[in-house]
């Protein structure tokens, strides 16, 4: 698909070209005038490309970025899941995998046969160990034990071991650790090991093996780490004697050959093996396949966020294209005036504009790609220190990083065509000069009658156009954008034919303020369209652009009244100062000069400040989010054997006593969850139940924190729980099921169930046909458990009574590492692993934190645009009003009043900027804030990043001081009797 | 006798250097008197403007000295000499030099607000000159909402608001046809019998020079005797 994208764009740059080309053999004079355009000032057309490439440098960036994703996620998924394209597995009802006899390993490979795309078939057990290494003294619990012969797991590949030797696989007696296994048991070769599972064996430590694709398997060489054994070993530590609970297929080729083949093989095996695999419950999947999918899913997923805050950019940059042609045309407006009265055609006024934005659009779109490329490396370069806290290598991001020839190709030619159209949008612009306004330099008078005439067509056109998407959209869709969209074309349209009729400053003053609220105005989205919406990272975009755009025509059509309002508001001193007189009636008496780099400003400081927002409001919502998310426990554990009496066994020692204060068991296992509605029945889940005890210590109902985001006649927490405890035709389902966050993917990648409190779904045991029907009374809000809790005699009905989840609170004061290193220790043969609920929470925010920040600097960017912008109407300022500010100094303005004035305007401008921007910014993020699907994800607050946005205040406002500093000094130095001349 | 107001003696000024020297004033003496209006006239190129430029303080002079009202202009620094030309002196040109985005008053205004009036004194000033002139019914119009004779006006009475010493006029009626020229120079006359001014008023229009004191005729940047 993306290679036929390709092949369509270069076509269209093919067709440029030749157009191009034979458009110069007609044209020559044109084609001449274009050329020496481009020659005369190698200055300004290394300017102009620096201000056009910027587009590029966006388009560019993100597509590396997504380059770079694309190609870290294939290299974990090509080593987590190794050589395995097919993968024979079941679910246990406890959520591990089930095993099953040996003998379907031998069905297996004998209903293979001689097939040639299959390279071998290796019997394994996949399963949880825990593990005290003699020799270092070192305890852990959270390991993989992965059960496999050598000579039955050739296909997979050798093991290679620290020293560089391969080796074929685990001996009997002896255990392989790979990296990580070893550096958290600080293992070394040789060492005596005891593994803990079903059963404890001893066991000597063969080798340390390197996390490659043999090594790494389903970890990808981040934690937890992998034991491997031979399968008799692992059959005895898990006590699955003549069993195994997987079957590893690999195809034949490489890697990437094999993925490719896997759905057809797939295919072919689940026809062969159905009666084999039926009466097991067992599926076959194919991990690579889907890995790799996954992989490039979520780098699609990171090219979009990218690209869609990269919009802003892009057309601030189209903007300033537009800005520096008309800049452009005004210095040439006596030029092209005069070539027009010696005979030339406006078709080749047109023609020669387009020949030299030709020229920049393919100096630009170049120099804009490889610049997309350094800000790509940059961009991973810094992902490196923040990626680190997930377990990724500080490196790895870097050793990604990658440049495909595809996103070069589409960076260049997006870049080139959107330089391209925005310059002949801008030439035909340029070029509607009438002869002797043009050489006499007389301003354009106001639009004729007929222009509006036709603007109302085009209005009316728009208003029905917007009409219609809008009823086809506003129901039925969670995705705001669409019809936010629609409804502002026909408040457009309206707009348009209206201002045939009424006066302009009314007419359109009138579609600013109604563009604002309709993109801005929460309420009002609830209202109209349900609590049920959202819209993603396009609607930022969408309500970004349409509230930026409400307000600058709300400025443009009122912007004469501004400065007479703040003088007055300064007092008399200000009011006759002619400094502040000059300083702000130039912008606000040209709006129309002044919105382009107002809009440019405006639109860089929104993303920026909304991307900051989003993160500081994140942030703030840590502690609200820890304690939501976690039920106000501090650990959240499982473990291998159950222990019904936890609280018991730890009240009972002197050590566990003093740092806990409950610790509360619970039923968990694995159900088929039917939801009405839902086309994939029946959606797997994790199941949860906690058992009556009285209220104290050990019971959940008295104990738990946990919030919904809705419940069945809006009863409180306490009395759902209560009601979850009594009642056994009820359940509570976890947030992933509310319909605010149905892009929520299901666990095998496709479309997670929905239902709304009050549904009544089946929930079925895994074997057997054990299932009850309940009615959900409540989604919590977003909790780190995820799935559906049943009455504890429910679960019971289903088979599930052992109790091997636990959530437990550490005491005041106490450290959550020494007591988890505490517990561990007391519970090491149960194999109790314990996850830090605040750690996991604030290593997840602070993960998001940092992508955020690369965000930030990636949207940054558009500052560049936003500064060239300001610098560029300064310099076009200097050239335009050398007359005015030559009459100024006759008048006796000093050049430090000249200075001054300038200084003035453009600051009036860039905080004026700065200031629709930060608004704005806030207010869509505050709006994301108080959604209901934000109060579902477990945002409750909206926290303003004050320090951020006067950061920004104070860099953007800093760089266009430095940018306008060399053409108001020009401005200021301009000898008084050359500027008071009629020509230069 | 007449009082001297401004006074050249053996002023020079000359462009470029070297081989590319071009003298545009080659020793110019001349006085003017208080009240008086001057006119100069010559052909294109004799040094007509340079001439107004050096002897306004717009530009800068190679040799020799001018004094106004006792003071030698070139020896003062810039930010001087930019206060000089706010109290003493009044400018117009050929092309108006009208700033396009203020209204006729505010355009009128903006001398007495350099000089240091407030906003309320500067309207009302700027009012009661341009109804004077007769533009009353135009205040609020901007420069591109103007004939060019009525632009001509708006700056004739931007350069006199501030009762200036000095009124220079650099071709005022160059962009204007015959009927515009003739009310320009009946209206600088007028405000000379009214105010005092002195004027010099570099020109090609013989009309306008007829309506003049006195003329002083250059060529190659001398004055003719």
């Amino acid at each position: 698909m993306v290679s036929s994208l390709v092949a369509g764009l270069l076509l269209i740059l093919v067709a440029v070209a030749a157009v191009t080309a034979l458009l110069s053999i007609r044209h020559r004079l044109a084609f001449r005038i274009a050329l020496r355009n481009v020659r005369r000032g190698r200055a300004r057309t290394a300017l102009l490309i620096a201000g056009l490439l910027v587009g590029t440098t966006i388009i560019s960036g993100s597509l590396v970025v997504g380059d770079t994703v694309q190609q870290l996620s294939f290299h974990y998924t090509y080593l987590g899941a190794g050589y395995v394209d097919e993968a024979i597995a079941g679910s246990s009802s406890s959520g591990g995998l089930s095993y099953f006899p040996y003998a379907v390993y031998g069905q297996t490979v004998t209903a293979i046969g001689a097939d040639t795309s299959i390279a071998g078939v290796a019997p394994e057990i996949v399963d949880a160990a825990s593990a005290y290494d003699r020799n270092s003294g070192i305890p852990e619990t959270n390991l993989n034990l992965i059960g496999v012969n050598a000579n039955q797991s050739t296909a997979l590949g050798p093991f290679v071991a620290d020293n560089g030797s391969q080796l074929s696989g685990p001996v009997p007696g002896g255990v392989l650790l790979d990296d990580q296994a070893a550096s958290a048991l600080n293992a070394t070769t040789g060492d005596s090991l005891v593994v803990y599972a079903q059963n404890v064996v001893a066991l000597r430590v063969q080798a340390i093996v390197q996390d490659n694709v043999r090594g790494a398997f389903i970890t990808g060489g981040i934690q937890p780490g992998n034991l491997f054994v031979s399968l008799s070993t692992a059959q005895r530590l898990e006590n699955a004697t003549g069993a195994i609970n997987y079957i590893a297929i690999t195809n034949s080729g490489s890697q990437a050959a094999g993925a490719s083949a896997s759905p057809a093989v797939a295919a072919s095996l689940n026809s062969t093996l159905a009666g084999v695999l039926a009466p097991y419950g067992l599926s076959i999947t194919t991990p690579l396949e889907t890995g790799l999918n996954q992989a490039t899913q979520s780098s699609q997923s990171t090219l979009t966020i990218f690209l869609v805050l990269g919009l802003f950019s892009i057309v601030a940059g189209a903007m300033l294209i537009l800005g520096i042609f008309v800049m452009l045309a005004e210095e040439r407006k006596g030029e092209m005036g005069m070539l027009r009265a010696i005979g030339m055609r406006r078709r080749e006024l047109v023609y020669t504009y387009y020949f030299e934005g030709v020229a920049y659009a393919a100096g630009s779109a170049a120099a804009g790609t490889f610049l997309g490329v350094a800000v790509g490396y940059l961009l991973a370069y810094l992902a490196g220190f923040i990626l680190t806290n997930q377990g990724l290598p500080a490196n790895a991001i870097l050793e990604s990083f990658t440049v495909s020839g595809e996103s070069l190709a589409i960076a260049y030619v997006a870049g080139f065509l959107l330089t391209l159209g925005t310059v002949l949008v801008a030439s035909r612009r340029s070029s509607r000069l009438n002869i002797v306004r043009a050489i006499r330099d007389v301003p354009e008078p106001p639009p004729p009658v007929r222009t509006y005439t036709f603007l109302a067509y085009l209005g009316a056109g728009l208003l029905l156009l917007g009409l219609f998407g809008f009823l086809e959209t506003y129901r039925g869709t969670t995705d705001l954008s669409y019809p936010i969209l629609t409804g502002s074309m026909v408040i457009l349209g309206v707009g348009l034919v209206a201002a045939r009729f009424l006066r302009n400053r009314l007419v359109f003053s009138s579609v600013g303020v109604a563009l604002l609220l309709w993109a801005g105005w929460e309420p009002l989205h609830s209202y109209l369209f349900g609590t049920a919406h959202g819209g993603g990272i396009f609607i930022v975009f969408v309500e970004g652009i349409l509230m930026v755009g409400g307000v600058l025509l709300v400025f443009v059509f009122n912007a004469r009244y501004v400065p007479s309002v703040l003088r007055r508001l300064l007092g008399t001193r200000v009011d006759s100062s002619p400094v502040v007189r000059i300083g702000l009636d130039y912008p606000t008496r040209q709006p129309t000069r002044t919105v382009v780099s107002l809009t440019i400003f405006a639109l860089v400081i929104f993303t920026m400040v909304a991307t900051a927002a989003f993160g500081s409001t994140l942030q703030g919502n840590l502690n609200y989010a820890v304690a939501n998310q976690s039920g106000g426990y501090s650990f959240f554990g499982g473990s291998q054997t159950p222990l019904p009496n936890l609280w018991g066994e730890i009240a009972n020692n002197s050590t566990l006593s003093a740092l806990f204060t409950n610790a509360v068991g619970l039923t968990a296992g694995v159900v088929n969850v039917d939801v009405p509605g839902y086309s994939a029945n029946p959606y797997s889940d994790r199941l949860y139940s906690a058992p009556v005890r009285p209220a104290g210590p050990t019971d959940f109902y008295s104990t738990n924190g946990f919030s919904f985001a809705s419940t069945l006649d809006g009863r409180s927490a306490a009395a759902t729980f209560q009601e979850l405890a009594t009642n056994r035709s009820v359940a509570v389902v976890d947030d992933s099921y509310a319909p605010a966050t149905s892009s929520v993917s299901g666990g095998s990648g496709g479309p997670h169930p929905t239902l709304s409190a009050g549904t009544t779904i089946s929930v079925a045991s895994l074997r057997g046909n054990a299932a009850v029907s309940v009615t959900v009374i409540g989604i919590l809000t977003e909790s780190i458990v995820s799935g559906v809790w049943l009455n504890p005699l429910a679960a019971s009905a289903l088979g599930y009574t052992n109790e091997t989840a636990y959530f437990l609170t550490v005491a005041p004061g106490v450290s959550t590492t020494h007591a988890s290193q505490e517990l561990k220790r007391a519970f090491f043969a149960a194999g109790l692993v314990l996850f830090d609920l605040r750690g996991l929470l604030a290593s997840s925010i602070n993960t998001t934190e940092g992508f955020i920040g690369l965000l930030e600097i990636f949207v940054g960017l558009g500052l560049a645009v936003g500064v060239a912008a300001m610098g560029i109407l300064a310099l076009r300022a200097v050239v335009e009003r050398r007359r005015e500010i030559g009459m100024l100094r006759a008048s006796g303005f000093t050049q430090r009043m000249v200075l001054r004035a300038f200084v003035l305007e453009y600051s009036f401008v860039t905080l004026l900027g700065v200031g629709i921007g930060v608004v704005l910014g806030l207010l869509i993020v505050y709006n994301l804030t108080t959604s209901p699907s934000a109060s579902a994800a477990g945002i409750q607050t909206f926290v303003a990043p004050w320090p951020t946005v006067g950061e920004i205040a104070i860099v953007a406002y800093g760089l266009v001081l430095v940018a306008i500093a060399g053409p108001s000094l020009r401005a200021a130095r301009l000898p008084p009797a050359e500027a008071v001349r009629a020509t230069e | 006798m007449a009082e001297t107001v401004v006074a050249g003696r053996d002023v020079w000024k000359v462009y470029g250097s070297g081989d590319m020297a071009v003298p545009a004033l080659q020793g110019i003496d001349v006085d003017i008197y208080r009240g008086e209006i001057l006119a100069i006239m010559g052909p294109s190129g004799c040094g007509k403007t340079t001439f107004l430029n050096c002897f306004s303080g717009l530009d800068d002079i190679s040799r020799g000295s001018v004094t106004v009202e006792g003071t030698d202009i070139h020896s003062m620094p810039d930010t001087k000499k930019s206060e000089y030309r706010a109290r003493r002196t009044g400018f117009v040109f050929q092309s108006y030099n009208l700033l396009p985005i203020l209204s006729a008053e505010e355009n009128v205004e903006m001398p007495l607000l350099i000089g240091g009036r407030s906003a309320k004194e500067a309207r009302s000033e700027a009012r009661s000159i341009l109804t004077e002139m007769g533009l009353g019914d135009r205040l609020t119009h901007r420069p591109a909402e103007l004939s060019g004779g009525q632009q001509q006006r708006v700056s004739l009475a931007r350069a006199l608001v501030a009762h200036p010493a000095i009124v220079w006029a650099d071709e005022p009626t160059g962009n204007l046809d015959a009927e515009g020229s003739r009310q320009v120079a009946t209206v600088l006359r007028q405000l000379n019998g009214q105010f005092h001014q002195t004027m010099v008023v570099v020109t090609h229009d013989a009309d306008v020079a007829a309506a003049c004191d006195r003329t002083l005729h250059m060529r190659d940047g001398r004055f003719l005797p």
